[in-house]
């Protein structure tokens, strides 16, 4: 059996507060990612989402070993990203490349689009000659949609949405095997986040290659996801594909959420689930079940016990006590 | 399959050049076109001293002591008989070179450790930073007398002194800006992307804290020459017979009821240096200072 | 009192040099009547949150300023009023609840004193009552223990939470109106529904007004009765919220609102606008969407077409609805 492109095995970061040089802790460690387990196939799209503070951007900065993991393992189909040097994983980073949320700042302002694009070719030895690096990069700007002119000008002369697209241009150019996005599409307008997606898609079904994206939008991951993973505070809640996902869920975390989006249609006004509080701090996770403060279904057993992902139904696992589909009923 | 293309974009104007704004500024600041034009003919005068020097500044003569201003002497003569004028000309050679040179060795030297310390955090930086602090615990002029006590007098020496006394200064900030855009997105992108370190620190990190340590050096040019002219009037710069604006400055003071003109003459000549210095830091800053807004 | 509560005429804004001024807004008219939502919505580029801005008198000028029209709140005719009288509306008439909580918001004063402040400035009582009225706005507006919060510093609070700060600093003169800018557009999707739905109680608790202005077609859908949709600083329709959302009549309304994903929708591929919107610089005399439109007529790139009614409360300007030539004629 072929092993998953990517396989995540409890990984676990947390940052502690930078204490004074001898003296005592400024305060408790942030738990940023507490144990995430998952699974990536080769040219599928995995949506990562979840609210701030739930760890979807720090899981997708461990898998590219950006963060150092605190516990836990990565492995890229059958090497074990964690065991290797930081040599040997700057090699690998041909097969696992990023586009940021940004559009503005993760595009060196006084680098021509020419030089952005070619960076990656030159960091991993893959162009020889100057002419083969011209051609490829005239060849990835037509592939996200730009035009040769493109090439010579600086990031501040585009708009936001040419930027990503040129930030998708650089993450093509090693060829590599999978993609984690974070937030492409966050920052741009609604119009220009059709494009973005659609092109995105295309990308897919061209290069094959396998996306880890990474959102809080949740109607945006529904056109472009083949499972979905719900993040809360530094676990995942629930994972399976996203039809069954978005049909019924079986965490009332991802009810919640999915209940919140707020529906471009006015006669679905007020029946919604709204949740109690905030999200807690994730330097204080509560005990037990991580979400049982703001939970209408709690019990004591939740606030005591924390429950494990488990497979609720073929293709689907959420991690409650009282998981079924739809779990929260909405009052009439 | 259809690719999906970004067409009708809006496009952005292209933003003038540097080279375009500094001389727009030029063009439009009488201040600092004076300033440039100061210092330009000042370059001129230190290169072509030997040229435009009317007398031998180290020429000493008995019967010619603290003559006022005269057409041989446009500037009068010391209490050694020498022209005050050629040796405020010579003069120039010792404290555009040393204001020149150390800044710019300072800068380099700084900056690199200092990008250093900022780029790779940990240890590295907690050692970068203690060295800084400690350097930086020392006023200026204590640290130049130091060292140039320690080592004695000489041009060399004197430049060693002052790139100590400034490079801390180089490296704070040069710290500082790497510090701020190590975190940027862009800086994050380059490491996901492979890129080697040292490649992301000259590609990447430098161009844009160049402008800042730019206008440092302008800024520490005129404090360069000031402190070489303190440590001469200290009898610590620049070797006596050798001019230098400071050392006139000394010798006059020993002859002040003999003449006044190789002080007043010298004082001139640093207070209009270190102003057209720091106007030019003024403008350089200003035009940098949207680039670094950006 | 009768007529609306906010009336904006013909308003137009114009940024930049005053030989080649940029029109931010252009003849912008839109009414708000009292104890009603008005949502604007529109892009980047559109001069939604300018509009906003102007009704208040804040575009920072230079480099903008109001060049036309007439905004009446009240009856009073705002922009004829010196700008001395403008803080005394601000607040106590009008409130404002802006996009980020967090620069809106003093750091180095606790949020009871932003709050009372608020009051202040619009009422002479005394100090605790100053303090109880606040208190009650916190409590209403949904921040548990009032009382201690009240000494809190605005970094202590969740994003959420500032929000609804902001919200009771903006009611606590009871106005009558409240300009609200993007108000969740920085918060979390479940937090975002908690601070809807409390705009939603308070504006049927104590019938204040709201303008809301907005990106996002869900929250506009969420809180307002009617809706005016922008473009490149033109309104190009407005009318009832259920006429714009079940019948849009302009086609940049049908394109962005095909163009939205949606939950229930299981399209691979979404709908997009092709091009993008003009640069503001960059206008023509006829109607600003007509190099992007699929339905464009040849008269739509010299004519700007007129608003004309379209359906019972529904207005469009566009050359494809009937009723714009007539209105044209007149």
């Amino acid at each position: 059996m072929t092993p998953p492109l990517i396989r995540l095995d409890e990984i676990a970061k947390s940052f502690a507060p930078p204490g004074r040089f001898g003296i005592i802790d400024r305060g408790r460690p942030v738990r940023a990612v507490d144990g995430v387990s998952f699974e990536v196939q080769a040219g599928e799209t995995l949506a990562l989402v979840g609210e701030s503070g739930c760890g979807k951007s720090t899981t997708g900065r461990l898998i590219l070993r950006l963060l150092e993991p605190s516990a836990g393992r990565i492995f890229y189909e059958a090497t074990d990203l964690t065991a290797l040097s930081a040599g040997a994983m700057r090699g690998m980073r041909r097969h696992l490349q990023m586009i940021f949320q940004d559009p503005y700042g993760s595009l060196s302002p006084r680098r021509t689009v020419a030089e952005i694009i070619a960076e990656p070719l030159d960091a991993h030895g893959l162009v020889g000659s100057r002419a083969e690096r011209r051609e490829r990069v005239m060849a990835l700007l037509g592939q996200v949609g730009l035009s040769p002119e493109h090439a010579s000008r600086y990031p501040r002369q585009f708009s936001g949405g040419q930027r990503q697209r040129i930030g998708i241009a650089r993450a093509l150019a090693v060829g590599p095997r999978l993609i984690i996005a974070d937030e492409p599409v966050s920052a741009l307008d609604v119009s220009v986040q059709a494009q973005i997606v659609n092109l995105l898609q295309d990308l897919q079904e061209s290069t094959g290659v396998a996306y880890v994206f990474i959102a809080h939008d949740l109607a945006v991951v529904r056109h472009i996801a083949d499972r979905i993973a719900v993040m809360y505070l530094g676990r995942v809640v629930e994972i399976g594909e996203k039809r069954r996902i978005y049909a019924a869920p079986h965490h009332p975390y991802t009810q919640a959420l999915l209940s919140a989006v707020p529906q471009p249609d006015p006669d679905v006004r007020g029946r919604r689930i709204v949740l109690e509080g905030d999200v807690p701090s994730p330097t204080d996770v509560p005990v037990g079940c991580r979400f049982h403060t703001r939970c209408p279904l709690a019990t004591e057993l939740c606030r005591h016990e924390t429950p494990l992902l488990r497979e609720i139904a073929p293709g689907q696992s959420a991690a409650c006590h009282y998981a079924r589909p739809n779990p929260i009923s909405l009052a009439a | 399959m259809a690719i999906t293309i970004a067409s009708d974009e809006p496009e952005y104007a292209r933003s003038p050049s540097l080279v375009a704004t500094f001389s727009r500024r030029l063009l439009t600041d009488p201040v600092t076109l004076v300033a440039v034009l100061y210092l330009g003919l000042l370059c001129l005068v230190a290169i072509f001293a030997p040229l435009i020097a009317p007398n031998d500044p180290l020429a000493q003569s008995i019967l010619q002591i603290n003559l006022p201003p005269s057409r041989d002497h446009w500037l009068g003569t010391d209490q050694f008989g020498r022209d005050v004028l050629s040796r405020i000309i010579y003069g120039s050679r010792a404290s555009l070179e040393l204001g020149l040179i150390s800044p710019l060795l300072a800068a380099l030297g700084g900056s690199i450790i200092g990008m250093i310390g900022g780029y790779f955090g940990g240890i590295v930086d907690r050692v970068v930073g203690r060295l800084i602090d400690l350097l930086l615990s020392f006023p200026i002029l204590l640290l130049g007398i130091i060292v140039a006590a320690a080592l004695g007098p000489g041009f060399w020496n004197l430049v060693m002194a002052l790139v100590l006394a400034f490079a801390p200064r180089f490296a704070r900030i040069a710290r500082a800006s790497t510090l701020s855009i190590r975190n940027e997105p862009f800086v994050e992108a380059a490491v996901a992307a492979g890129v080697r370190h040292p490649t992301i620190i000259v590609r990447h990190i430098l161009p844009n804290i160049a402008g800042s340590i730019a206008v440092l050096i302008t800024l520490w040019i005129s404090s360069a020459i000031q402190l070489e002219a303190t440590l001469s009037f200290l009898g610590l710069g620049t070797e006596p017979p050798r001019p230098s604006w400071g050392n006139i400055i000394r010798d006059g003071l020993n002859n002040l009821f003999g003449s006044a003109w190789p002080i007043v003459s010298a004082g001139f000549a640093i207070t209009l240096t270190v102003l057209a210095f720091n106007l030019l830091g003024d403008a350089v800053r200003d035009v940098l200072d949207p680039e670094l807004k950006e | 009192m009768t007529g609306p509560l906010l009336e904006v005429e013909a308003l137009s804004v114009a940024f930049g040099p005053k030989l080649n001024p940029v029109r931010a807004v252009d003849a912008v008219s839109f009414t708000v009547n009292a104890g009603e939502a008005v949502g604007i919505v529109g892009e980047s580029g559109s001069g939604k949150s300018v509009t906003s801005l102007a009704i208040l008198r804040l575009v920072p000028d230079p480099p903008g300023r109001i060049v036309g029209g007439r905004i009446r709140f009240a009856g009073a005719d705002l922009l004829s009023l010196p700008p001395a009288r403008m803080p005394e509306i601000r607040g106590r008439d009008i409130g404002m609840i802006f996009q980020e909580p967090m620069s809106s918001l003093n750091p180095v004063m606790t949020i009871g004193d932003q709050i009372t402040e608020a009051v202040m400035l619009h009422e002479r009582i005394s100090a605790r009552r100053r303090r109880a009225l606040a208190l009650e706005m916190l409590d209403l507006v949904g921040i548990p223990n009032p009382a201690e919060r009240f000494l809190s510093y605005p970094h202590q609070f969740s994003g959420g939470m500032r929000q609804r700060v902001m919200i009771a600093m903006a009611l606590v003169c009871r106005p009558k109106l409240v300009i609200a800018d993007e108000p969740t557009t920085a918060l979390d999707v479940t937090i975002q529904a908690q601070v809807l739905a409390l705009m939603n109680r308070i504006r049927s608790t104590f019938g204040t007004a709201i303008l809301i202005i907005s990106h996002d077609f869900g929250v506009i859908a969420e809180v307002a009765d009617r809706v005016v949709v922008m473009y490149a600083g033109r309104i190009v329709e407005q009318g009832d919220v259920r006429s714009i959302f079940r019948h849009p009549a302009h086609p940049y309304t049908r394109g962005l609102l095909q163009s939205i994903p949606r939950l229930e929708d299981d399209r691979r591929r979404l709908y997009q606008i092709p091009g993008s919107v003009p640069a503001p610089g960059a206008r023509s005399a006829g109607c600003p969407f007509c190099p992007r439109c699929p339905d464009r007529l040849p008269i739509c790139a010299n004519a700007m077409p007129p608003m004309a009614e379209v359906g019972p409360s529904h207005h469009t300007a566009c050359w494809t609805n009937p009723g714009a030539s007539v209105a044209g004629a007149q």
